[in-house]
């Protein structure tokens, strides 16, 4: 019986695992910091900053903590609360930087942004009251993709940086009737089925748009076109889009559509499909983000485009040992060394001015003017402010998305709704 | 003697029993502090007493959530029950390869949910989708949008819940009809009942502990649906197929609002609770 017991025991204390509460894991060695990431085999970036940081200080070695990308924010707030999160934690999305910061999960690292370069681009969506909680190391912009085969084939002139919305629209539909005119089945739009596709530049190009305002006329224009576009037949609904699940890498990469927009990091990803075979060979190109007017268009003005920057940020419950070499870390991460690097692997750094001569002369990338003025030159706005209320009224905003792109309310009564909840759910509580 | 079983059965429960009592217990316990506190996950829940519940009540998304639910679990339980005991009924019988037809009836329910709302939504898409184009062939011109209309997209989740669920019930029904004695068929025939008056006198009322069961079941299942809907439409169109479980989800881990989270979540346990009581108290009155 009382071997029994013992075993019954023994099973009790594995199950519930003993666990020491003693702040940050890893190795307990002043020389070891551990970094957080997601998809290790496929997102090689945390490699390579870990690799390039132990080139520079060849007697720290950065380990690296693999996690869930989908459920990142989820397990990393979890690890975080029980005390076992690494040092260094990457802020995957902006919309959760807030609980982050809030939750005194993130150490104050003004003195790390203020050895910075002005080149590095997002720093100060990640200021709070003055201080700097983490460091970006990635800025991402959202551009225009097209491919030169299919504005060829329907005798369309390439994006040249000029566009307003309407022109894209317009041109859009032309790229329709004459792929068809050519026999192709091609469209002249994808637009995926995110909210942010329309929402991240309504926000950052009208004149006064405020998300927490609760007041969201702004959107107006953005969807009205977007509706007119699927009804024209020039883009796949929302509603074939997402019981298809398509994908925009197959969208554009497989040649179903002749342009659309997305973020640069899908520079890198098209050109690995394109080596791999997942995506068709062709030419292809960026321009800039169609604009809402003529005031910032051409080669002679700025961009205004959206998308959020990738930060690093550390741990409160880091060994007191490891800080100043976290905060190395940090300041290696947002340098122009590591620029080149992450530009090596087609990746959008934060600090564009240092990567663009390395990201151009990687073989696939375009190299025409137009497409080096989309990737160099933009003012790119986070795609939401950084606050408590970005996440719910994002949901409220998400609501207004699906049901208007599927045609179950139209665009007046859903802002009309969308404002009424934002003030009941939101704002005033 | 005695009291060396009493260990021993204990000894065999505790693995079990300890890891629901950690793992589940304790959480479920901790929920009802946490409704009545705000909680964001990060620092200590701070004791706000009533104040989610009087936000409950004014919360226009929560009533929308509910009445969602109500919408599915009022649809749901009479559509699987009838299927799932017409396909018991139907496979009760000395069929030649009766048991393939089980097992076909029974594989939705163990197949990877996320494949099938996958493969459901090729099915329904309003463009491209077959069963639209069957719609059309025979004659309708405007066939609804099914996931992707707000009218038609709780319907659609409803017919693919009865879909995965009725083999499973189908299992409990053909198991339940294997204890109705053969002789009361015998008498019936006899007293010259057909196959309804058989189905009715007979039938259903020796199946009424089984019923209790499956009704009960469906009615938990239903009131906490969340993976199918979650798969199939992510709540939408609009706020279409939100339901009460996609709510506390979307308080808790996307708004890290643990704490109002947690009071919906007391909501929908108290409202399996009622309608489970309720059903439980019927029952034991028809018994008497």
């Amino acid at each position: 019986m009382k071997r029994s017991t013992a075993a019954v025991t023994a099973l009790l204390l594995a199950l519930t695992g003993c666990s020491s509460g003693d702040g940050g894991s890893g190795g307990d060695d002043a020389n070891t910091l551990t970094l957080a990431g997601w998809s290790l085999a496929t997102t090689p970036e945390f490699k390579v900053l870990a690799d390039g940081f132990h080139a520079k200080y060849p007697d720290v070695t950065v380990a690296l903590k693999e996690y869930d990308p989908k459920n990142y924010d989820t397990q990393m707030i979890a690890d975080l609360a029980a005390g076992k999160a690494p040092d260094v934690y990457v802020q995957k999305t902006l919309k959760n930087f807030y609980t982050y910061q809030n939750g005194k999960q993130l150490l104050d690292v003004s003195d790390v942004a203020s050895g910075l370069g002005s080149g590095t681009n997002g720093l100060s969506s990640y200021q709070v009251e003055g201080k700097t909680y983490a460091i970006p190391y990635r800025q991402d912009s959202w551009v225009i993709y097209y491919n030169k085969a299919l504005f060829d084939q329907a005798k369309v002139k390439y994006p040249d940086g000029s566009w307003t919305w309407d022109d894209y629209a317009d041109a859009g539909k032309r790229l329709t009737t004459g792929l068809k005119a050519a026999g192709s089945k091609a469209l002249g739009v994808y637009e995926h089925v995110w909210q942010s596709t329309l929402q991240g530049f309504a926000l950052a190009q009208s004149p006064g748009a405020d998300l927490t305002s609760g007041n969201f006329g702004y959107l107006k224009p953005y969807y009205t076109r977007a509706v007119d576009l699927q009804k024209a037949g020039a883009q796949v609904s929302l509603g074939d889009a997402t019981t298809n699940n398509l994908t925009y890498q197959a969208q554009f990469g497989k040649q179903q559509a002749a342009m659309m927009t997305m973020g640069t990091w899908y520079i890198a990803t098209l050109l690995s499909q394109q080596k791999s075979g997942d995506a068709d060979r062709f030419e292809w190109g960026i321009a800039p983000a169609p604009q809402l007017d003529k005031s910032t268009t051409g080669t002679s003005a700025t961009p205004v485009t959206f998308a959020d920057p990738t930060g690093m940020g550390i741990n409160p419950k880091i060994n007191k040992d490891r800080i100043d070499t976290a905060k190395k870390f940090l300041a290696y991460a947002g340098s122009a060394d590591a620029a080149k690097a992450l530009a090596g692997i087609g990746i959008t750094p934060a600090n564009t001015d240092a990567a663009a001569g390395t990201i151009f002369a990687i073989p696939g990338v375009p190299t025409d003017a137009v497409s080096k003025f989309a990737f160099t030159k933009h003012d790119t706005k986070p795609e939401n402010p950084v606050g408590k209320n970005t996440a719910p009224l994002q949901n409220i905003l998400n609501d207004l998305h699906t049901a208007v792109l599927s045609g179950s309310k139209d665009i007046d009564t859903a802002i009309a709704e969308a404002q009424e909840r934002a003030k009941n759910e939101v704002l005033t509580k | 003697m005695t009291r060396r079983n009493t260990l021993l059965g204990w000894g065999f429960l505790l693995p079990n029993l300890a890891g629901f009592a950690l793992l589940t217990m304790v959480p479920v316990v901790l929920l009802f502090y946490y409704a009545f506190t705000t909680w964001d996950i990060f620092g200590g829940a701070e004791w706000t007493g009533l104040d989610n519940a009087r936000q409950l009540i004014h919360d226009a998304v929560f009533w929308t959530a509910m009445r969602n639910t109500l919408y599915y679990t009022v649809f749901h339980i009479p559509l699987t029950l009838v299927v799932s005991l017409g396909l018991a009924l139907l496979l009760n019988k000395r069929l030649r390869a009766v048991a393939f037809f089980r097992t076909v009836a029974f594989f939705p329910y163990i197949a990877s949910i996320v494949a099938v709302a996958q493969v459901w939504n090729m099915l329904f898409s309003p463009g491209y989708g077959p069963i639209n184009a069957m719609l059309r062939a025979i004659g309708a011109d405007h066939p609804p949008g099914w996931t992707t209309s707000a009218d038609a997209s709780m319907p659609a989740v409803i017919l693919v819940g009865t879909w995965r669920e009725m083999g499973y019930f189908m299992l409990i029904f053909l198991a339940g009809l294997q204890t109705v004695p053969g002789e009361l068929y015998e008498a019936a025939r006899v007293d010259g009942a057909g196959a309804w008056q058989r189905l009715r006198a007979v039938t259903l009322p020796c199946l009424r502990p089984t019923m209790f069961f499956v009704i009960v079941l469906l009615t938990v299942n239903s009131f906490k649906i969340l993976d199918l809907i979650l798969v199939m439409t992510n709540g939408g169109p609009g706020q279409s197929t939100l339901v009460l479980a996609q709510y506390v989800y979307r308080k808790g881990f996307e708004e890290n609002q643990f704490g109002y989270a947690s009071a919906v979540s007391v909501v929908l346990f108290l409202l399996c609770f009622l309608v489970t009581v309720v059903q439980f108290v019927v029952n034991r009155r028809r018994e008497a």
